[in-house]
């Protein structure tokens, strides 16, 4: 099973990747960044390791387990 | 027949009229470029230039941004972008919550009154996009963010101008950038004194409030050259990048008036059309970087201890990376690669979104100032500066 995670030293709240997939990514009112479903299935794979590319401070990856 | 070797000077006139005829030809015939008289290498493809900036344990920015800077060996004044983390993490999270999507909407109104002042004084048949609008109204907004009074905001820009310029061949500071730099860090470091007395809701006066861990993990706070020299900077990228972009602009838009149509049919097509900008005429060219070891890139090994340009603009022009890539088109599908016009990785433009806002505004009311223009082509007059491409003159005639 692969997770998404988030360096939250890096993250800016760009929100780039809320804009691609809001299912998995959200900003709070604070811009604080949650993860709403850490689970990468067959389904919205694509799009995350789209988040994960166009992230601009590069604050994302996929962990394999 | 063997093709002439590539040759690229950062400071040649050649390439500051037209950087893009040179990094086709780095792409194709030199990717891995080394140039032995200044002893430095430079990346053009994007794969290369991606994978430079994502890497900053290897591509050091401690020794500077510029090959001057870098290759003097010397240790540049503490400003973020000469810092490697951690230290350039304490700095950036002193600021950038203050830059985010959302915090930047408080600037909106700012923006949108700045941007009708300028353009009401503007004569339409006379119209210098630069000098009459781009150069003045983002240097307004970034310096009022900082804490600068009203009436040192235009000041601000022509120090910037002026600390920028490079004459062909001049790599090095000559006395008039140095000049330049002087009078604007006198100034700040008068205005940090001022704020430490009587402290304002500004970024100067949070700088001065604001702890950061020092070496030996005890929290400390900036002394007045750091704050001097973050201030400096922030009035700098927040205010020269956006002229330049809406001057190149307004000179693409002509070059391709289906384009300016769509956006008259369109205005929801205008944050697509700032991240085509961004790609195709971004006014970053370059930034450079220090290989503290020998590392490996897609096309090749650079070798320690060299200054390397980590060449964004050529690379968001690679066809390798983007379809059609010297084709001017804010429809283009742009999932297709990273654009690099705002960088990428840690140091990626603080001030994107503040960026993004300026130009989708500036379009906005351009179109509704001149939905018909033409502009002079032979008044156009190209910058010559460091790292920074764009106009200094964009003559316009609206047409009625």
């Amino acid at each position: 099973m692969s997770k998404v995670e988030v360096d939250f030293g890096l993250c800016e709240s760009n929100g780039v990747c809320m804009g691609i997939i809001p299912e998995v990514f959200d900003l709070d009112d604070q811009d604080y960044l949650h993860i709403l479903q850490d689970e990468v299935t067959p389904e919205n794979e694509h799009k995350i390791r789209e988040a994960v590319r166009q992230c601009p401070r590069q604050a994302i990856a996929i962990r394999d387990e | 027949m063997t093709k002439p070797k590539v040759v690229f000077s950062p400071v040649s006139q050649e390439f500051f009229e037209n950087p893009y005829e040179i990094y086709a030809r780095m792409r194709d015939d030199a990717p891995l470029y080394y140039d032995e008289e200044e002893d430095f290498y430079a990346l053009t493809r994007h794969e290369d230039v991606a994978a430079a900036f994502k890497d900053h344990e290897s591509f050091s920015s401690a020794r500077g941004c510029d090959l001057s800077m870098v290759r003097t060996g010397e240790v540049p004044q503490r400003s973020i972008i000469f810092m490697d983390p951690p230290d350039h993490r304490h700095m950036r999270s002193l600021l950038n919550k203050a830059f985010t999507p959302r915090a930047i909407q408080s600037q909106k109104e700012t923006v949108t009154e700045l941007i009708e002042h300028y353009l009401a004084k503007a004569d339409p048949d006379n119209f210098d996009v630069v000098q009459d609008f781009s150069g003045p109204f983002p240097v307004e907004v970034i310096t009022r963010m900082a804490g600068v009074p009203e009436e040192f905001r235009q000041q601000v820009r022509h120090w910037i101008d002026k600390s920028l310029h490079r004459k062909p061949g001049q790599i090095d500071l000559d006395d008039d950038n140095m000049q330049a730099n002087i009078d604007s860090a006198m100034y700040y470091y008068g205005l940090v004194q001022e704020r430490r007395e009587n402290p304002q809701d500004d970024m100067i006066s949070r700088l001065i409030a604001a702890d950061i861990p020092g070496e030996n993990g005890e929290m400390r706070q900036l002394d007045d050259i750091e704050i001097t020299g973050f201030t400096t900077l922030l009035g700098g990228a927040g205010a020269e990048t956006v002229t330049k972009l809406v001057g190149s602009a307004v000179v693409e838009f002509a070059r391709h008036p289906d384009q300016w149509q769509k956006l008259l049919d369109n205005r929801s097509k205008i944050p697509d059309a700032v991240e085509e900008l961004l790609r195709y005429v971004g006014p970053v060219q370059y930034n450079v970087r220090y290989s503290v070891k020998e590392v490996e890139v897609p096309s090749g090994t650079i070798p320690a201890n060299k200054p390397v340009f980590l060449m964004g603009a050529a690379a968001n022009r690679d066809p390798r990376a983007f379809d059609d890539a010297e084709t001017f088109d804010i429809e283009r599908d742009r999932t297709r690669a990273q654009n690099l016009g705002l960088g990428y990785g840690i140091h990626s433009c603080l001030g994107a979104a503040l960026a993004r806002m300026e130009s989708a505004i500036a379009l906005d009311h351009l179109l509704d100032f001149m939905p018909r223009y033409d502009v002079n082509f032979d008044g156009l007059q190209r910058v010559n500066m460091q790292n920074v491409a764009g106009y200094q003159n964009v003559p316009v005639k609206v047409l009625r």
